[in-house]
């Protein structure tokens, strides 16, 4: 039988693994704060500026914006994936890195040829684990990314495929609906998705020109893109580590609560036994 | 007396939000001015401050470098990378 000593020492085992989750639940609930604060106050310049950009541009100023082309067959692809940087946030990377290793698959069967580019250490250490070629990766994008992070991701893929060098560039990050709820989202950044041309040209006045505010605002268009991807990366990752927190919180609790019946009555058998062995070696006396 | 609805936004968050009689901002050619009831207009900024005059009578600056500005149905939205304000009245 386990003695009531070992009980006693997992209780306090699991007392300590309780009190470790519970302060990262606490942690991870006041960064999720700021993070949803942050989310939040991205949005008012992201919506005005897609906005802007997506009732201007036209498939015809493909020929003076190369960035605007829109490549018949996409014969080679960048995929941009986003982890986070630490574990212990449930199936929160794991989801990510499954969408990107469906995403990679899918394109590798239409024959696409693909650039992996990786933002979070736990998509790198996950794809250098499985051999992958990696493009790129940054594992130095913190809490709060800014826009000179989003600048060094989204830079580099918008030259090249100005440059003809990629002719899609994918983005997969979580997308963050709540705490609860932090699915991963895969979004095509490049080509443009071509627009209704709803703020038609001749409804506004446009200084320089359509070609000239276009070709100022979509770089700022595609970082934003990425941005706010970082912003609400950061903070579907509190969110989904809070949640995974609180549930091992709430674990620890049902299984102390457990162990403590199961010494009870370990130690109650152990009276039992002692006063059955006095009572016994009594009547041997007597 | 008709107003301007004026934002000024930057990635990060919204700047300034309010009412204004008129604004003047620097746009990557010169400086425009914007009164009530301007035409639907969209220009690049330059360098610079935006200047709001507000309608009770003080004014916010605002700098921007790069960026544009957007005028629509006396509603003027102002997106920029930088923007602290250096001055409130």
């Amino acid at each position: 039988m386990a003695g009531a000593r070992d009980v006693k020492r997992r209780i306090r085992s699991v007392e300590n693994t309780r009190q470790i989750t519970r302060t990262m639940e606490l942690v991870a609930t006041s960064k999720l704060k700021r993070a949803t604060d942050r989310v939040r106050a991205a949005r008012p310049y992201s919506e005005a500026l897609s906005a802007i950009v997506s009732s201007l541009h036209a498939p015809e100023y493909a020929e003076a914006l190369p960035v605007l082309r829109q490549p018949e067959r996409i014969r080679r692809a960048a995929v941009l994936l986003m982890t986070a940087n630490r574990g212990l946030a449930g199936a929160f990377n794991a989801n990510l890195i499954r969408e990107g290793r469906q995403l990679l698959e899918r394109l590798r069967a239409d024959g696409v040829e693909v650039d992996l580019h990786l933002a979070g250490r736990k998509g790198l250490a996950y794809f250098r684990f499985r051999g992958e070629a990696i493009a790129s990766s940054r594992i130095d994008i913190s809490d709060d990314p800014t826009v000179g992070d989003a600048e060094g991701l989204s830079g580099s893929l918008r030259e090249a495929f100005e440059a003809g060098g990629i002719d899609a560039v994918y983005l997969i990050s979580s997308e963050f609906r709540s705490a609860m709820s932090t699915p991963p989202r895969m979004l095509q950044l490049l080509p443009l998705q071509p627009s209704e041309g709803a703020l038609s040209a001749g409804a506004f006045i446009l200084s320089p020109s359509a070609v000239g505010v276009l070709r100022d605002l979509i770089p700022l268009y595609l970082r934003n893109m990425v941005y706010r991807a970082l912003v609400e990366n950061a903070a579907a990752e509190q969110g989904a580590r809070r949640t995974a927190m609180k549930n091992a919180t709430d674990n620890a609790g049902d299984m102390i609560e457990h162990l403590t019946r199961t010494y009870n009555r370990a130690r109650q058998a152990q009276i039992t036994q002692e006063i059955a062995e006095i009572v016994g070696g009594a009547e041997g006396v007597g | 007396m008709s107003r301007l609805t004026v934002k000024v936004v930057t990635p990060e968050r919204v700047l300034f939000e309010g009412e204004a009689a008129s604004l003047v901002a620097p746009a990557w050619d010169g400086k425009v001015g914007v009164l009530p009831s301007h035409a639907p207009f969209l220009t690049l900024l330059g360098e610079g401050e935006v200047d709001v005059d507000l309608v009770d009578g003080g004014s916010a600056r605002h700098p921007v470098s790069g960026g544009v500005l957007k005028v629509l149905a006396d509603e003027v939205i102002v997106l920029t990378e930088s923007g602290r304000p250096t001055s409130s009245d």
